[in-house]
């Protein structure tokens, strides 16, 4: 599913990557760690076509990152990004927005309230702008937004850095179960706990499968 | 008939009222006198060659020579664009002066002909005052449209990408950025027709009528120079825009940051 062959890539005179294979296959979960300025988001950046890479192969679904497949590859990606960078708008108009020019899978009003009632949210929060939530609201609508879109693959960078310890164990059961393709970055010790991980370890990054 | 000639003289007496000005500048600690005079020099050489030239023109009156000067001014006019909107001129000039040039000759020749209805199109008479009003007009709104489009995105380079991601279209995810400056750059001129002769009268309008128009005459022009700055203002802003994303962005939509001239 997605496929990095000997990637060099070199950011403000620092090189990130020589020669990263990285390989993950269809519906797999990985965990990534590692100390922070080795790449990782860079990774996912790659993938949604955000930073060119110096040499190499990247592949999505055996596509080439390029101006033809690139609309096809980030509607089949969902991205959460580490600070969550919504546009300042009321949540119930942003997720409107996203819903017209995605449509969510299932765009019933129960579905969203079940998701809204799973992640502890009150529904008052679709009235408010993004600004004014908190970092863990935030980081819950961004997971919100994931679910209600469903996309086959998802890259999640720190997706549980501002939630709380209940909230943080219900996601690490409640995630790597869906049947999806998933990276997720975390220094976050409860995904380390998950006993499925198979490690995969290489200089720098930390690569963890699930079983 | 026309307005009396001012002699040179009667225009030297109005610097006379440069003096006070300039002391109490100094007065203030205001540190403009330097650029007031630069200003001042600036706007009487640059006038009295325009003068000259339209002297020129006039009498000649060639087709040749009237669109080759609308081409210089189109030209120059696209270069402050450039400059003022801090992108680099290599890269944006052709898409600016393109979103500049087509609309305006499209108005400005529908002005003289349907309009107007002159005989000749090219009448230096028309041609180079109304080309002028519509260029000096279309400069402001297009430096407000590019600017604020080009910076806004740079500025929140990563809300943009995450739209990207999220919206999957370009022009979705950018929509937000030119609603926002397109509706600045054009507010301005809709403001002013709905204000226009209960504060102040215009200044073509004011030319007119010293030039002897009977008022009803220069209202008429003024009506119709006001369309023809809303229309021109309103696709250049918009073609601007539309013609410089093939520089602005990569092929993978990411904003091509060489195409500003200052690194912040």
């Amino acid at each position: 599913m997605i496929q990095f062959d000997s990637v060099h890539l070199k950011l403000n005179n620092r090189q990130i990557f020589s020669g990263l294979n990285f390989r993950v296959r269809e519906k797999e979960k990985v965990l990534i760690q590692g100390k922070s300025g080795i790449g990782k988001t860079t990774l996912f950046k790659i993938l949604l076509g955000f930073e060119p890479i110096d040499s190499g192969t990247v592949r999505f679904n055996g596509l080439d990152i390029v101006r033809e497949n690139i609309k096809t590859i980030r509607s089949q990606i969902f991205y959460l990004s580490q600070d969550i960078d919504l546009k300042n708008e009321p949540v119930r108009i942003l997720l409107d927005e996203i819903n017209r020019f995605n449509s969510f899978k299932n765009p019933d009003k129960t579905h969203l309230m079940d998701l809204l009632d799973f992640l502890e949210l009150n529904e008052k929060i679709l009235d408010q702008e993004v600004k004014e939530l908190s970092g863990g609201e935030r980081q819950r609508i961004g997971l919100l937004i994931c679910f209600l879109l469903d996309r086959p693959v998802w890259l999640l960078d720190e997706p549980t850095s501002a939630l709380d310890d209940v909230m943080k164990k219900k996601m690490v059961a409640y995630i790597p179960a869906r049947d999806k393709t998933i990276v997720i970055i975390s220094h976050d010790d409860v995904w380390k706990q998950n006993s499925d991980l198979r490690p995969d370890l290489r200089p720098g990054l930390r690569i963890e499968r699930w079983r | 008939m026309g307005a009396r000639d001012l002699s040179i003289l009667s225009l030297v007496s109005l610097a006379v009222f440069l003096v006070p000005v300039f002391l109490i500048n100094r007065r203030l600690g205001l540190g403009i006198n330097r650029t007031m005079i630069t200003s001042v020099v600036r706007m009487c050489v640059q006038l009295s060659f325009v003068g000259l030239y339209l002297e020129f023109l006039f009498r000649f009156n060639s087709p040749v020579l009237n669109t080759v000067y609308l081409l210089i001014m189109i030209s120059i006019a696209c270069q402050s664009i450039v400059r003022s909107s801090r992108l680099r001129v290599k890269k944006i000039f052709i898409p600016v002066f393109l979103s500049l040039a087509i609309p305006f000759v499209v108005i400005l020749f529908f002005f003289n002909a349907v309009v107007v209805r002159i005989d000749n199109l090219f009448e230096a008479k028309y041609l180079i005052p109304i080309g002028g009003m519509l260029l000096g007009n279309c400069l402001r709104s297009i430096i407000v449209g590019l600017n604020g489009f080009y910076s806004g995105i740079r500025k929140d380079e990563k809300v943009y990408l995450y739209s990207l991601s999220l919206l999957g279209s370009r022009i979705q995810a950018l929509m937000p950025y030119f609603r926002e400056n397109f509706l600045a750059a054009v507010t301005p001129t809709l403001a002013s027709m709905a204000t226009i002769g209960l504060v102040s009268l215009p200044g073509m309008m004011t030319g007119q009528i010293l030039g002897g128009s009977i008022p009803m005459v220069a209202i008429k022009y003024q009506i119709a120079i006001m369309f023809s700055i809303f229309y021109t203002e309103y696709f250049s802003t918009i073609l601007s825009v539309l013609f410089s994303l093939k520089v602005g962005f990569n092929s993978l939509d990411v904003l091509n940051r060489d195409i500003f001239t200052s690194k912040t």
